[in-house]
């Protein structure tokens, strides 16, 4: 079987940053500054954003001179899993900092490097992910919006859909047909900074099951867009869209959205804790270490330039079914805590009505299990 | 920063002193015969004295020096090519029952652990046991898989390979998904001995871990082989059930080993109840600590 997730460790600085970051979460909470509650997707700030730009926290691990500190990737990865795991506000910025900056510094001009990388770094612009359309979901390959190249730049014409923030955001990184779509259908596709603020596109809202806006539809009709805010090669697109999945699929926001849930059943154990929460407690503690065990290894494959997108895909789809399975396994036991707080509830509530998102966003449990069959040669 | 970003267990050639060496054969003697004698008086005796000689060597003092932690490595590649293997078992079982395939009824000891196979006394000595059949349970996962993925590219039906049907390759996918994590997961612990010692105050806890973990997995890779195989898994001429047997009877042991899987995982719980905090027992438990030198 060809699947590996070499064992690391992370480096000495990377652990020294941890206290770092719970010592400034604490303060954040102490000073009320948020509540505990949503997650990465969800739970939008831009203030926060700005605080975590302050200190040279977006960004991180990007070369200094497009805002970056140069920091490592595990580094990186020790701050997103503090922040995710105390539900700090990180929505504004998740996208651009996980995955449409590292997509620019990649396949980036030169100029748009330096226009857009320092103001992300800043928590100043915040991204968003145009990808899926009304009849383009799991079948990515199968996007309809058109850009046509005219003087000067392109014209767009389609409809985006489950757009998130767009409403908020202040650029989409969408992704358009420009070509044929050749034998593969992966031929022909092509990647633009569109500018979410301009006036020729239109973003209506779309109501989620949870009573929120966060996704949107995103409308074009002969859009403007300049050639320099082309991403890339014309054609490219789809290797540099599949080039932001290892990023996308294994990092903590994978394995992480039900934690506000068992931490609050912990609170709420009493002074003699039930057996029953007690095991509960500890097999929830077993597979977090090896799920984030297998995040670190990818997280330093990438830091070494290499592209685990299949690793990847197999954490996010063992992530997520963990994820929604502990959701039933707190609830269940809610009559074995001393008193159940009004934390608990909350956090059963979220969680219960937001966990059919979690195996449906950035790939669904079925197209990742097919990525992984394909990599065990099923297919 | 980029130094240290190397893999934690490297193959890279390792320097072994005596102490590292007389290990690697204890420990590959000691699952080797495990594995491999008839379940007779013999077997027992022997299985005591490599016992009692692993506990009399002590690991603490075995493991003292850095390259004779290192061999702990060379000792996990033999453990897990064996396990793998796995045709030792499958001849044992054919010399103890002769022409009369043995059954569970009148043999449980095809299945399960003979009590002798119990935790050794020295508690350093179980802990290297424990690790030792997580090492064997992954490999042996993976060979059961192994099978499974070559038989579904083989077996037709409906005219079709059986792996290209979505269901058999969901139900593999998850089951390579499950292995990945148990294997992440005696990684770690292996890591952890090789660092920090058998007397690192960690190990017990990643090891309660994989306890819970690899138990699972056992399950699904359990079910899903067998289900992929048909009829022709559940037989004594198909090798499969080399692999099933032996995941079945090490899952056992390695509980045993840590007193039961219930007691895991309350434990774990009990550690995540006294940290106050789930997941800072996690980042806890997989912070490396100091070198035992
Ligand atoms: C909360 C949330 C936020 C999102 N945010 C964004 C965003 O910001 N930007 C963006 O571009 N997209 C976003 N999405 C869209 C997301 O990427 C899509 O929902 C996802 O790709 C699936 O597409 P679909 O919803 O059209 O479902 P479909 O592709 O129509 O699939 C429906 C069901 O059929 C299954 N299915 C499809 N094909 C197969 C197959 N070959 N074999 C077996 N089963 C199959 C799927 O797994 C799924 O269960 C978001 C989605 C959610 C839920």
């Amino acid at each position: 079987m060809n699947l590996h997730f070499p064992i690391f460790e992370l480096p000495a600085g990377a652990e020294a940053l941890r206290g770092e970051v719970r010592e400034f979460i604490a303060a954040e909470r102490r000073a009320g500054l948020w509540q505990r509650g949503g997650d990465f997707a969800t739970h939008y700030d831009p203030a926060f954003s700005r605080r975590l730009g302050a200190r040279g926290w977006l960004g991180m691990t990007w070369p200094r001179p497009y805002g970056g500190q140069e920091r490592s990737t595990l580094e990186r990865l020790v701050l997103t899993e503090e922040l995710i795991a105390a539900n700090a506000p990180i929505a504004a910025h998740w996208i651009a900092d996980r995955q449409s900056g590292p997509l620019l510094l990649r396949y980036g001009s030169e100029a748009q490097r330096r226009e857009f990388l320092p103001r992300i770094a800043r928590g100043e612009i915040f991204f968003s992910i145009g990808m899926s359309e009304p009849d383009s979901g799991s079948d990515l390959a199968s996007v309809r919006t058109r850009a046509v190249k005219v003087d000067g730049g392109w014209r767009i014409d389609g409809r985006k859909l489950w757009t998130s923030f767009a409403h908020l955001n202040h650029y989409a990184i969408v992704l358009a047909r420009t070509g044929h779509a050749g034998e593969s259908r992966h031929e022909g596709l092509s990647q633009f900074i569109v500018d979410l603020k301009a006036g020729d596109l239109e973003v209506r809202p779309i109501v989620n099951m949870a009573g929120q806006r966060e996704f949107n539809e995103v409308v074009f009709s002969d859009s403007f867009v300049p050639d320099e805010r082309l991403v890339g090669e014309p054609g490219n697109g789809w290797r540099q869209v599949t080039s932001e999945l290892a990023y996308e699929r294994s990092g903590p926001e994978r394995y992480l959205s039900f934690i506000r849930l068992a931490e609050a059943a912990l609170q709420c154990a009493g002074a003699r804790p039930s057996p029953r929460l007690r095991e509960a407690l500890g097999r929830t503690v077993a597979k977090l270490i090896a799920l984030r065990s297998m995040s670190i290894a990818v997280a330093a494959l990438l830091h070494k330039g290499a592209m685990p997108n299949l690793e990847a895909s197999l954490i996010k789809d063992l992530g997520t079914a963990f994820e929604r399975e502990q959701v039933g396994v707190y609830r269940a036991l809610r009559t074995e805590l001393a008193v159940p707080s009004a934390e608990y509830l909350s956090a059963l509530a979220e969680t219960t009505i937001y966990a059919p998102s979690w195996t449906l966003r950035g790939g669904t449990r079925e197209i990742l299990r097919g990525i992984v069959a394909r990599g065990l040669g099923m297919r | 920063m980029t130094g240290t970003l190397q893999p934690v267990l490297s193959a890279d050639p390792m320097v072994r002193d005596a102490a590292g060496r007389a290990f690697t054969d204890l420990a590959a003697d000691w699952f080797r015969h495990e594995a491999t004698s008839p379940d007779d008086g013999a077997r027992t005796q022997k299985r005591r004295s490599v016992l009692d000689a692993v506990a009399e060597l002590g690991f603490a003092d075995a493991l003292a020096s850095p390259d004779a932690r290192e061999a702990w490595v060379d000792a996990a590649t033999i453990i897990r090519a064996q396990a793998r293997s796995a045709a030792p078992i499958d001849m044992a079982v054919l010399l103890a029952t002769g022409d009369r395939p043995a059954s569970i009824a009148g043999d449980p000891s095809v299945y399960e652990c003979a009590i002798d196979a119990g935790a050794p006394a020295d508690a350093q000595a179980a802990i290297a046991l424990a690790l030792g059949r997580c090492l064997q349970i992954c490999a042996a996962m993976e060979a059961a898989l192994d099978l499974s993925l070559q038989y579904v590219r083989d077996r037709k039906q409906f005219g079709r390979p059986l792996a290209s049907f979505q269901a058999i390759q969901h139900s593999l996918a998850i089951a390579a998904e499950e292995l990945a994590a148990s294997t992440a997961l005696s990684d770690l612990a292996l890591a952890c001995m090789v660092r920090e010692g058998c007397a690192s105050v960690r190990l017990p806890g990643l090891l309660d871990a994989a306890a819970l973990v690899l138990g699972h997995a056992i399950d699904v890779v359990y079910d899903a082989s067998h289900q992929v195989h048909g009829a022709i898994g559940f037989t004594r001429e198909y090798p499969l059930h080399r692999h099933s047997l032996n995941l079945l009877r090490w899952r056992d042991h390695l509980h045993r080993l840590r007193s039961g899987e219930l007691r895991s995982a309350e434990r774990l719980g009990d550690a995540a109840l006294q940290a106050q905090g789930v997941w800072s027992t996690v980042t806890a438990l997989m912070k490396p600590g100091d070198r035992h030198d």
